[in-house]
C-alpha cells in the first residue's frame, strides 16, 4: 500500500525532468546562444564572424543603450513608489473596519493586470491623444483649455507618462499579494495596537510593514525585474519606435529594433546579455537597499 | 505493472508534446495561414478571367511534382482594393491551377510581421523558396549567399523585352540581378488634396510652392478647417518614406544618391544639399501648415483627418490613397469626386526636378540559393516568379485598378474608369517624373538612425547638421564598412 502511494525516486525524477528539461531548453538555453552570438558580428544570414568583446566595446560606448538604461531605472522607480506604494495604501483601506464590499474591491483593483499589455496601451494613447484624447477634453471641459497639449510629443514628460499605464495596470497585482501577506497576520496584534493607542500611520508603518517585510522584497524584487525588460507597453504607445526620438526608448525595444529592424543580430544578443546583466545588478541592488531601510526601522 | 506502465507512457507522451511544440514553431505558425491562403485563393479562382488561366496552362510543361514554399505579404484582407495584392493572389491561383503537380505552401503574413519573420528566417538560413525581397536587403542578404542570382535567368525570360527595367535598381549588386520586382509600381510621396477645398481658398490647383502652402493655411485656419496639410510620422518610417526621399532629391538630384548606392565616397550625407533638405524639412514642420501631433499619430490616423475633413490635403503613399479613396467612395461620393493628386510643392531655393515622386517595386520575387540544387524545382520555382510578375499580372491590374506592374502595358484603357482613377494612374506614370525610395537602398541601420534622429528634428530637437553627421556615421559603420 505504502509502495503505492510512495513511488520510486525514479518515477519521480521522471516526472520531474520533464519541466526541467522544458525549463533549459527555454530558459537556460536561448541565455547561452545570446551568450555565444553577442561574440560575433552577425548581420542576418548564416555567415558569422567572431569579433571577441567587439561589441561589448561599442555597446559601452552606445549612448542610446545608456539613454534606454537611464529610462528603465526611471520606470522602476515611479513604478516601485506607483505600484507598490499606492497598492500599499489600498491595502490598509480595503483592510480597515470601515472598508465594505471588499471582495469588489479586490476584484476591481486586480482586474487590469489582466488585460493586455498591447490594449493597456491602445486604450491609454487615446487617453493622451491630442485632438480626441480623453485628457484633453477633460481640460477643456474644466475651463482649462490652455493646459491642453500634444502630451506624448513633450519629450520632458513623456517618460512619466507612459510610466502611468504601467502603474495603473499593475497596483492590484500587488495588491493581492500583500493582502495575503497580511491575511497571514495575527489579527489580535493589530487590535491590541489599536487599544494602545497608535494611529493608523504608526500600525502601518511600525506593525504592519515589518511584518510582511518578505512579502514585500518579493514585490520589490517583482516589480524591478517586471520594469527592466518593460517592452509591450511602450511598443504599442509609440508604434514600436521609443519615440519621439528615444526619448521612451527602454534596454528591451532597443534590443528589439537593433536584431529585428536594423538586423544586427550580434550586437543584438550583446545587448540581450546586457539587458540580464544589467538588470540582476539593479534587482540585488534594491534588496540590499530595502534591507537596509528595513534595519534602520529596527526591522531584522 | 499496468501502473508502471501508463506512467512511463505518460511520460514518453508528455515529453514529446513539449519538444514538438517547441521544435516547429515556424512550421505551425505557417500551417493555419497557408490553410486560409489556400482556401481564399480557391474561392477567388472561381471569378477569374478564363483566358488568364488557359495562358498559364500553355505554359505549364515542368517537370517538377512535389512542393514549393512560397512566403508574402499579399493577404485576403489587404487584397481587398489593393490592386497589387489582389493581381498577385489572383495570379498565385491561376499558376496553382495550372501545375496541378506542384503544391504552393504558402506562408502569408501582414507586412509588419513578413518584414521580422523573413528577417529571422534569413538570419537561421531557413529562406522559404521563393519569398519577397525588400529592396534594401539585397546587397548583404546576396553577399551572405542567400539569395540566387537570377541575371542570366531574367535575361532569358520570354518577357523580357517588356520588363520595365528602371524598376530592377533596387534588386541589383554590381550588374547582377537578385530579384524580379514584383506587385504594383506605386508612389510613396503623393499629395493627395480636396480640390474644392482649396478653390475656396483661391487655388484651382494645389499650390506648385510652399509659400502659396502657407497663405492657404492662413485661410484654412480662419474659416474653421483645423490644417492645410495633415501628415503622420507616429512610426518614425514616414517622413523618411513620405517626404524626405522626395524632397532630398529636389535638393540633391538622382546622381547624388546613385552615389550613395553605388559607395561613391565623393557623395555623403552631411553635403549641403542634403542639410539644406533637412533644414527645410525642419523649418516646414514648424510652419503650421501640418497638423500639430503630426510626430505622434501614425498616417492611418493622418488620413482620417483629411476623410472628415479637418485637412484640406494629405501627404502620404500609394497605399493611403487607395484607403482614401475606397472610404470616400463608399461614404461621400462628393468629396471623392474632388479628390486631386499633386506632387510636393517645391522648396524655394531647391534646385533639382520639381515634378519628381518617389515611385517603384520596393519587393522583388526572389529564390533561395539551395533551390538550385534541384534543377526541375528550380525551373519551377523560375516558371513562379516569371508568371508572377509578367504579362498577365500586369494586364490584369492595369483593366482592374489602372496600376502598372514589372511589365509594361501598351495602351492601357483608362475609358472604363472614373476620372478620379483615371487622374491617378496619369499621376502616378505620366505626368511626374521618378526618384528613388531611399528606404528601398542601402542599409535598415542607417534608416533606423535617420528616422530616429529625423523625428526629433522636426519636433525642434536636433539641428540638420547633426541629424545629417549621425546619419552618415551609420552609413559609414552599416553600408561602406560591408
Amino acid at each position: 500500500m505504502l509502495k503505492a502511494i510512495k513511488p520510486k525516486m525514479s518515477v519521480v525524477w521522471g516526472f520531474l525532468a520533464v519541466p526541467l528539461i522544458w525549463y533549459v531548453f527555454s530558459v537556460f538555453v536561448p541565455l547561452v546562444v545570446a551568450l555565444a552570438y553577442s561574440f560575433f558580428q552577425w548581420k542576418g544570414g548564416p555567415k558569422k564572424t567572431f569579433i571577441g568583446i567587439g561589441n561589448y566595446v561599442q555597446l559601452l560606448h552606445d549612448g542610446t543603450f545608456w539613454e534606454a538604461f537611464g529610462h528603465n531605472i526611471y520606470i522602476v522607480i515611479i513604478c516601485i513608489v506607483g505600484q507598490i506604494g499606492i497598492a500599499f495604501i489600498n491595502v490598509l483601506m480595503v483592510n480597515s473596519r470601515l472598508c465594505r464590499l471588499k471582495g469588489v474591491h479586490r476584484t476591481f483593483g486586480f482586474f487590469p493586470s489582466t488585460i493586455s499589455a498591447v490594449y493597456i496601451g491602445m486604450i491609454w494613447k487615446m487617453v493622451y491623444d491630442q485632438k480626441r484624447g480623453v485628457l484633453n477634453w477633460l481640460l477643456e471641459a474644466a475651463g482649462r483649455p490652455e493646459l491642453t497639449q500634444n502630451w506624448m510629443n513633450n519629450k520632458s514628460i513623456v517618460l512619466s507618462l507612459i510610466s502611468v499605464p504601467l502603474v495603473w495596470q499593475f497596483i492590484g497585482y500587488y495588491m493581492v499579494i500583500l493582502l495575503a501577506a497580511i491575511a497571514a497576520v495575527d489579527n489580535e496584534i493589530f487590535e491590541v495596537a489599536e487599544l494602545d493607542g497608535a494611529n493608523a500611520w504608526q500600525r502601518a508603518v511600525y506593525i504592519v510593514l515589518p511584518l510582511i517585510r518578505n512579502s514585500l522584497l518579493v514585490c520589490i524584487t517583482l516589480c524591478v525585474s517586471g520594469n527592466m525588460k518593460v517592452f509591450d507597453h511602450i511598443y504599442a504607445m509609440t508604434k514600436g519606435s521609443g519615440g519621439p526620438g528615444t526619448s521612451t526608448m527602454v534596454m528591451a525595444l532597443y534590443g528589439y529594433i537593433v536584431s529585428f529592424k536594423n538586423q544586427n543580430l550580434g550586437y543584438g544578443a550583446c545587448v540581450s546579455v546586457a539587458i540580464f546583466v544589467v538588470s540582476l545588478a539593479v534587482i540585488g541592488g534594491s534588496q540590499k537597499l530595502v534591507n537596509v531601510i528595513m534595519k534602520d526601522k529596527g526591522v531584522e | 505493472m499496468n501502473k508502471k506502465l501508463l506512467a512511463s507512457v505518460l511520460s514518453v507522451a508528455m515529453a514529446a508534446s513539449v519538444l514538438a511544440g517547441c521544435g516547429s514553431g515556424t512550421a505551425s505558425t505557417a500551417a493555419p495561414a497557408a490553410d486560409t491562403a489556400e482556401e481564399d485563393a480557391a474561392d477567388e479562382t472561381a471569378d477569374e478571367e478564363e483566358t488568364q488561366t488557359e495562358e498559364a496552362e500553355d505554359a505549364a510543361a515542368l517537370a517538377y511534382a512535389g512542393e514549393i514554399n512560397l512566403m508574402h505579404y499579399s493577404t485576403s484582407e489587404e487584397s481587398e482594393g489593393n490592386g497589387g495584392s489582389d493581381g498577385f493572389r489572383t495570379m498565385i491561383a491561376n499558376w496553382e491551377e495550372a501545375h496541378p503537380d506542384i503544391t504552393l505552401n504558402q506562408n502569408v503574413l501582414a507586412n509588419d510581421e513578413y518584414k521580422t519573420q523573413i528577417a529571422t528566417m534569413a538570419a537561421a538560413d531557413d529562406l522559404p523558396d521563393v519569398f519577397l525581397l525588400q529592396g534594401m536587403n539585397t546587397k548583404s542578404w546576396a553577399a551572405q549567399g542567400l539569395v540566387l542570382d537570377l541575371t542570366d535567368i531574367i535575361k532569358e525570360s520570354p518577357y523580357y523585352a517588356d520588363y520595365n527595367t528602371s524598376y530592377f535598381t533596387p534588386f541589383l549588386d554590381g550588374d547582377k540581378i537578385y530579384a524580379l520586382p514584383a506587385l504594383t509600381g506605386g508612389t510613396c510621396t503623393v499629395v493627395v488634396y480636396d480640390k474644392q477645398m482649396w478653390a475656396d481658398a483661391g487655388f484651382d490647383s494645389f499650390p506648385d510652392n510652399w509659400e502659396d502652402v502657407k497663405k492657404a493655411n492662413e485661410y484654412f485656419e480662419a474659416n474653421g478647417i483645423e490644417d492645410a496639410i495633415a501628415f503622420g510620422n507616429g512610426g518614425q518610417w514616414q517622413a523618411n518614406s513620405c517626404f524626405l526621399s522626395t524632397l532630398g532629391n529636389r535638393y540633391t538630384g538622382k546622381e547624388w544618391f546613385q552615389k550613395l548606392i553605388d559607395k561613391d565616397t565623393s557623395a555623403k550625407f552631411t553635403d549641403e544639399s542634403f542639410v539644406k533638405a533637412l533644414q527645410f524639412t525642419q523649418d516646414i514642420f514648424a510652419s503650421g501648415v501640418f497638423n500639430e501631433d503630426f510626430n505622434t499619430i501614425t498616417n492611418e490616423d493622418a488620413r482620417e483627418y483629411f476623410i472628415a475633413g479637418d485637412a484640406a490635403a494629405f501627404i502620404g503613399g500609394n497605399w493611403d490613397e487607395s484607403y482614401i479613396a475606397a472610404t470616400l467612395l463608399a461614404d461621400d461620393e462628393e468629396k471623392y469626386n474632388n479628390l486631386g493628386f499633386a506632387v510636393l510643392p517645391q522648396p524655394a531655393d531647391a534646385t533639382e526636378d520639381p515634378l519628381s515622386q518617389n515611385i517603384g517595386l520596393g519587393y522583388g520575387l526572389a529564390i533561395n540559393t539551395k533551390v538550385a540544387e534541384d534543377p526541375d524545382k528550380l525551373a519551377a520555382c523560375i516558371d513562379l516568379i516569371e508568371y508572377l510578375t509578367g504579362p498577365d499580372f500586369s494586364d490584369y491590374v492595369a483593366k482592374n485598378y489602372a496600376l502598372g506592374g514589372l511589365t509594361k502595358v501598351e495602351d492601357v484603357d483608362l475609358s472604363s474608369f472614373d476620372s478620379v482613377v483615371q487622374s491617378f494612374y496619369n499621376w502616378s506614370y505620366v505626368d511626374t517624373t521618378t526618384c528613388e525610395i531611399y528606404d528601398s537602398y542601402l542599409d535598415p541601420a542607417v534608416w533606423s538612425v535617420c528616422n530616429t534622429d529625423l523625428q526629433s528634428l522636426m519636433n525642434g530637437d536636433m539641428s540638420a547638421a547633426d541629424v545629417a553627421a549621425d546619419v552618415q556615421k551609420a552609413y559609414e559603420e552599416n553600408y561602406l564598412g560591408k
